[in-house]
């Protein structure tokens, strides 16, 4: 429960401090005046690989909290778009993840993997020549599994859900000795969306026999309170950034008496290039 | 300045809300009592049949296995505790796994006689038997086809049956000897049972648990099957049961009951009719369970056995003389039946 409220309090100020900024021009406007539009609008793509902790629960399953390590990599594309004075970004982000744990007796061993894509746009308020916000909403799929060898008649729990989130996040740029730093953050919620699940005893044969009541069920933060947050540094370089940082991933549900979930913490290390988009008629 | 505190105190609650999930991990044996006792009061399909059928409360096992229980037991001594605990449901889908032994209650099986000499059984088999997969046959001299299958968990192939069928054609009967047949798949009881129907029969109907209550049971949903592509058996079949036919064989039986061409011999199947489940306690031992129940086609329980058409065991006296008496019947039965 005090999580709960954390990550609300959390979200909260995020918008806070969105809402209490005014618009002002975007940071590479300088650009805008020598070059095509599009080339003027860089393609950031970054790919991420990580490592980190796990913790999986899954009722269906087994009672007991599952811990141990999690491979991950994050890959994203943002580009700013020609929308609303060019205050609006394009985002799409590609996580997978591949988890290996234990149960708390470490007799047991489960396997989980999930692969989630993220789409969606974002405003931004450019507060200072340094410092700016965003916020906005992601439709996402999402797609895994938790697997459990000892396991009977349930011996893997499937996922799969869609959802809409609100996303928010912010950056700052500063200097060490001579390096450009760029400091970002991002959060992303889920409010609503539907994800599939079995029912309380359900066996997947069942579900294969053709027994498939209450398999989706509407989702939302009251039973499946979930949470991305990203927290990066980029060490900026001439043609591309070294990235590292943070990312924390909270995946919940509580649907169909069935209680699961998916904590991550990984530290993730990686890079960013900035492409420049050159449209045919633009050369 | 103040954007910047604020932003901060972002960043930070942000990564204070990623704490660990809360762990409420308990190893003492009575933490492990308790949450078997939860397993099985949450997620056991059967219990309130049980509580009837063999007369005793769920809730007052938790106290009298508790007062057995003690702060410095051996994991041994908590053992035995438990498994006495889970004997009480008398379920052969009902135990707990460790590296050392496997809880168990058989005396669905133990109790009673076995009805069943597996050397007489090769005897009738001989060595030259046909061997499809998981299927033993052989043409007996009355020609009467002879099948044994002793686990559904042995894979058997649309080919396999086929091929096994158009061998025993030209025989007057089968008898199917199915006899300590644990269970298994129950795809194969499908595939197995679908060759001895030529219309879209009702065999039953399943369920399964929608919440933690007692009660919380979705619609019971109808079980068919359908007639098999392939090749049916159109003359008359023997299912030879004993007590230890348990599970899926279970089921088959269930299936094969509702078949025109078919009749159960031998003795009550030994029952477990729930798809068991597995789940875990504390200590690391696994649990398994039965999860969500199946029923026959009047929606009656078949967790305690499936009684047959004809009833017969096997003497033990003419064992001695090399005769299988249940498979002497069936051959009689058949006799009687061409």
């Amino acid at each position: 429960m005090n999580k709960r409220i954390v990550l609300f309090l959390n979200l909260c100020l995020l918008a806070m401090v969105a809402v209490a900024q005014d618009n002002t021009s975007l940071v590479n406007g300088k650009e805008k005046k020598d070059m095509p539009a599009s080339v003027s609008r860089p393609l950031q793509v970054f790919t991420l690989f990580g490592g980190g902790f796990s913790n999986q629960l899954d009722t269906y399953l087994s009672p007991m909290e599952y811990t141990g390590y999690q491979l991950s990599f994050l890959t994203g594309r943002e580009r700013m778009t020609h929308w609303a004075d060019g205050h609006i970004s394009f985002q799409s982000l590609l996580q997978g993840a591949f988890s290996h744990t234990k149960n708390p007796a470490r007799t047991a061993t489960a396997w989980g993997g999930r692969l989630a894509y993220d789409a969606g746009w974002h405003y931004h308020w450019n507060l200072t020549d340094k410092f700016s916000l965003k916020a906005g909403g992601l439709v996402g799929a999402d797609l895994g599994f938790l697997y459990i060898s000892r396991n009977s008649n349930n011996p893997a729990q499937g996922r799969l859900g869609i959802d809409i989130s609100a996303s928010a996040g912010g950056s700052y740029r500063f200097k060490i000795r001579k390096l450009p730093v760029q400091v970002k953050y991002q959060a992303d919620l889920p409010l609503m969306g539907c994800m599939f699940s079995p029912q309380f005893g359900q066996s997947y044969y069942d579900i294969s026999q053709g027994s498939r009541n209450h398999n989706v069920c509407f989702s939302h933060p009251g039973n499946a309170l979930c949470f991305r947050q990203l927290l990066t540094f980029d060490l900026e370089f001439n043609r591309a950034s070294l990235r590292f940082g943070y990312m924390g991933d909270i995946r919940q549900s509580h649907v169909n008496s069935i209680r699961m979930h998916d904590l991550n913490h990984s530290f993730m290390i990686g890079y960013v290039r900035y492409l420049k988009v050159i449209k045919r008629n633009e050369r | 300045m103040k954007d910047k505190l604020l932003l901060l105190l972002v960043l930070v609650t942000g990564l204070c809300s990623c704490q660990k999930g809360e762990s409420d991990y308990d190893d003492s044996p009575q933490a492990n009592l308790d949450a078997l006792w939860t397993i099985i009061d949450q997620r056991y399909c059967f219990l309130e049949y049980k509580e009837k059928e063999l007369g005793f409360s769920w809730a007052d096992i938790h106290a009298k296995y508790s007062a057995r229980l003690n702060p410095k037991m051996s994991r041994t001594q908590l053992f035995e505790v438990l498994c006495h605990m889970l004997g009480e449901l008398k379920d052969g889908h009902v135990n707990i796994s460790t590296s050392l032994d496997l809880g168990r209650n058989w005396s669905w099986k133990d109790d009673y006689p076995q009805n069943l000499d597996e050397s007489l059984r090769d005897e009738y088999l001989q060595t030259d038997y046909n061997l499809a997969s998981g299927l033993k046959y052989r043409i007996l001299p009355d020609n009467i086809a002879y099948v044994v299958y002793e686990s559904f968990q042995d894979a058997i192939g649309e080919g396999n049956l086929d091929d096994m069928f158009l061998s025993l054609r030209m025989c007057n009967g089968m008898i199917l000897d199915i006899r300590s047949n644990g269970g298994g798949n129950l795809d194969n009881v499908e595939k197995l049972a679908s060759h001895f129907t030529n219309e879209k029969v009702l065999v039953g109907y399943r369920s399964h648990k929608t919440g933690t209550g007692h009660n919380d049971f979705s619609p019971l949903e109808a079980e068919y099957i359908s007639p098999n592509k392939g090749v049916r058996w159109q003359k008359p079949c023997v299912v030879l049961t004993n007590r230890s036919c348990y599970s899926a064989a279970n089921t088959f039986v269930r299936d094969m009951k509702e078949m025109p061409v078919v009749t159960i011999m031998g003795d009550y199947t030994g029952g477990g009719s729930g798809l068991p489940f597995s789940s875990e306690i504390p200590i690391g031992w696994s649990v398994r369970f039965s999860a969500s129940p199946s029923y026959d086609a009047q929606k009656q329980q078949i967790e305690f056995g499936i009684a047959p058409d004809i009833p017969c065991s096997l003497d033990t006296e003419k064992a001695k003389q090399g005769i299988d008496s249940m498979i002497e019947e069936a051959r009689a039965f058949m006799g009687i039946k061409n």
